[in-house]
């Protein structure tokens, strides 16, 4: 019987470690929250959907620092149809170039989901952030492949609702406020256990001390 | 001086074919010597048997569903000076024969390096515009249209090889003057070169003046000026379909003709377009209109075709297109940029920001700027997106990223505003007090607030009319 060590076939590729998840470190894009990075397992998915899941558009703060590193690149952040205004001035306090904001405003449910499929797949834009109505599962596959095709990470902020509806999405957090900041919980990590928690401290550090630092 | 020559031998078929991308027989007929016979016919009526010269019902015998069109000699002229347009991005020099156009080139050669440069890009967009062509190159214009209409193809450029290459041609190809063309038959000579062989005293003296300033001009030792033609300042051109097209998408035939008309103007012009008017025309209701808006002057027809078609899947007509018309009233000064590496990010940027504007509306795609007003209402302001802002010092750190399009009046209990029950404010609160000259004056107190669900919000309290307000969120 031929003996083959498992530092060989890890070597080569030919097994796969559970624990370590399918997207490698340069299909990750670091969220610059230190704690969230660490139950993310590095960072937002590149080219993919991420769901963040709350009871009234939470969650924006989490990915301000991308927001931030991605803004100073030549390509658009895409914002459809958010819930309020993005309010400019604390943007650029968190070191946002608002200039590369593209808003898509006033526009139905059905126009949400066209419009962010083209931005995910045009590959003019670094992020495209969303806020869809409702979304049937076959039209988040659509989302998926044009995030996939244009190399491009689409987030959607969707209700607490649909936590038990099926996603194509790499990753699925729920997000709730809490006293320290915002309480993340993974739900469904590719290549990966959800179940993972961790608490935010968004309005501790960034909006007293500036803009955060970014790795 | 060189002129190219361009003669468009079916012209009256095609001003009346090219809104199509397949037609069937068709017959352009002309009232001649008393009797109404075919002067064009197209491939799939010549397939019938049916030959220029024919009387109209010996035609009509051969193919029953042979369409017939009386030949429109305005809209020939028409379709020649939309030509006209288009070709002065060649030539700044152009004047007109019947079914010809005649360019100065020589002037314009080295620009682009030499004849057969000019001519490819040429022939090739002619046939996108859907006119075939027969081209001739010589040193005088009237040779020019003459050798292009007798012997296509034939470049001359030096002055020496000109009689060698009119030689052959027939008299009569000179002139459709009737006196003249009388002349020449009772000359009994048929051919340029046997004219041109006779001692020329001789020939003054037996034809009068006439034809021998006929040949000088031909051959360049008589001057011959030509009225020259005027770009005009507006591109206005309109494709007549031949019958009616009900779906949207088959409209992207002819459209795509106008474009490249559209967009050899603009080259000729040194411009490019950012506001296309459209208008499709219906046999029994008022025509629509469109506009097709561009973020930046263009003049490349895929490009504009690109947008063109977001714009026109989603458009309702009330009836079946007749014909449709582009308008361009105005372009701007266009650089042409080099497709560099850099510069492609740059290109699909555009061509996202023109996609989505097209099919949403340009009022829904909105870019962010801040203003240099201490209210929050007044420190920020939608403008087009990618608008270069000038940075101001970052001032809204205690500030949240989201802010409600109007403060919501907060119920109060016992002095203390309530949101899902009382809030806890935090630390000392900001003041803003501004707006005083200019009628939207606020003196405001705002605080970060907890809720007993966790939420952390920006509230204000209205100092002079008392009251609370949520105007913000941080999560």
């Amino acid at each position: 019987m031929q003996v083959v060590s498992l530092d060989e076939l890890k070597r080569h590729g030919a097994l796969w470690q559970g624990r370590r998840g399918l997207l490698t470190a340069d299909r990750l894009l670091s969220s610059g929250w230190t704690v969230l990075d660490d139950v993310l397992g590095g960072g937002w998915p590149r080219a993919s959907l991420a769901e963040v899941l709350s009871d009234a558009h939470q969650g924006l703060p989490l990915i301000l620092p991308l927001l931030a590193r991605l803004s100073a690149g030549p390509r658009w952040l895409a914002w459809v149809a958010p819930p309020y205004v993005p309010y400019a001035p604390a943007l650029v306090a968190r070191g946002v170039r608002v200039e590369r904001l593209l808003l898509v405003r006033d526009v139905s449910a059905g126009q949400r989901l066209w419009a962010a499929e083209q931005a995910l797949k045009s590959g003019a834009c670094s992020a495209v952030l969303v806020w869809p109505e409702q979304v049937q599962a076959a039209q988040l596959r659509r989302l998926q492949l044009a995030a996939e095709q244009g190399d491009c990470p689409g987030i959607l902020f969707r209700s607490l609702r649909t936590v038990r509806q099926g996603s194509p999405a790499a990753l699925r957090l729920r997000v709730r406020p809490s006293p320290a900041g915002l309480a993340v919980e993974v739900l469904k990590r590719r290549g990966a256990w959800g179940g993972a928690t961790c608490i935010v401290p968004v309005g501790r550090d960034e909006d007293r001390g500036g803009p955060a630092l970014v790795p | 001086m060189l002129w190219l020559a361009l003669y468009f031998p079916h012209l009256p078929l095609e001003v009346i074919t090219r809104g199509r991308q397949q037609a069937g027989a068709l017959a352009i007929i002309e009232k001649l010597g008393g009797r109404e016979q075919v002067s064009r016919c197209n491939s799939a009526a010549q397939a019938y048997g049916i030959r220029p010269g024919l009387a109209l019902p010996a035609a009509l015998a051969l193919c029953t569903g042979l369409s017939v069109q009386r030949r429109d000699r305005a809209r020939e002229q028409q379709a020649l000076h939309g030509l006209a347009a288009w070709a002065y991005q060649f030539s700044a020099r152009i004047s007109f024969e019947p079914s010809l156009l005649l360019l100065e080139v020589g002037a314009s050669l080295r620009l682009f390096g030499g004849l057969p440069t000019l001519l490819a890009p040429l022939q090739r967009e002619l046939e996108q515009l859907g006119y075939s062509v027969r081209h001739a190159v010589a040193p005088t214009p009237m040779a020019a249209g003459v050798l292009a209409r007798n012997r296509p193809d034939c470049q001359v450029v030096m002055q020496d090889g000109l009689c060698e290459a009119v030689a052959p041609l027939p008299l009569a190809c000179l002139t459709r003057a009737r006196d003249v063309r009388n002349l020449i038959r009772h000359i009994g000579m048929d051919s340029i070169g046997d004219v041109l062989a006779l001692p020329r005293a001789e020939l003054a003296r037996r034809t009068g003046p006439q034809l021998l300033n006929l040949l000088d001009r031909l051959l360049g030792r008589l001057p011959d000026p030509r009225p020259e033609w005027q770009p005009p300042r507006h591109f206005s051109q309109t494709i007549e379909l031949l019958g009616e097209i009900a779906q949207t998408m088959a409209l992207m035939f002819p459209a795509r003709r106008l474009m490249v008309a559209l967009c050899g103007f603009l080259r000729g012009q040194g411009g490019g377009a950012q506001r296309l008017q459209w208008t499709l025309r219906h046999r029994d209701h008022p025509p629509t209109r469109f506009g097709q808006g561009l973020l930046d002057p263009s003049r490349d027809p895929d490009h504009m075709l690109e947008v063109l078609r977001e714009r026109i899947e989603r458009l309702q007509f009330p009836a079946p297109v007749v014909a449709i018309d582009l308008r361009v009233d105005d372009w701007q000064a266009f650089e042409e940029r080099s497709l560099t590496l850099f510069e492609r990010p740059a290109q699909a940027d555009q061509a996202l920001l023109e996609r989505l504007s097209n099919r949403l509306g340009e009022q829904r795609i909105r870019g962010l700027r801040c203003l240099a007003d201490h209210r929050p209402e007044c420190a920020w302001q939608f403008c087009q997106p990618g608008e270069s802002v000038v940075p101001l010092s970052p001032r809204g750190v205690s500030q949240p990223p989201w802010l409600l399009p109007q403060p919501r009046p907060l119920r109060e209990c016992q002095g203390a505003p309530q949101y899902g029950g009382a809030l806890r404010l935090e630390n000392l609160p900001e003041r803003i007090e501004a707006g005083w000259w200019d009628g939207f004056d606020i003196t405001r107190d705002y605080f970060v607030a907890h809720s007993p669900a966790g939420e952390r919000l920006w509230v204000f309290r209205d100092r002079r009319a008392g009251g609370w307000y949520l105007h913000g969120l941080f999560m």
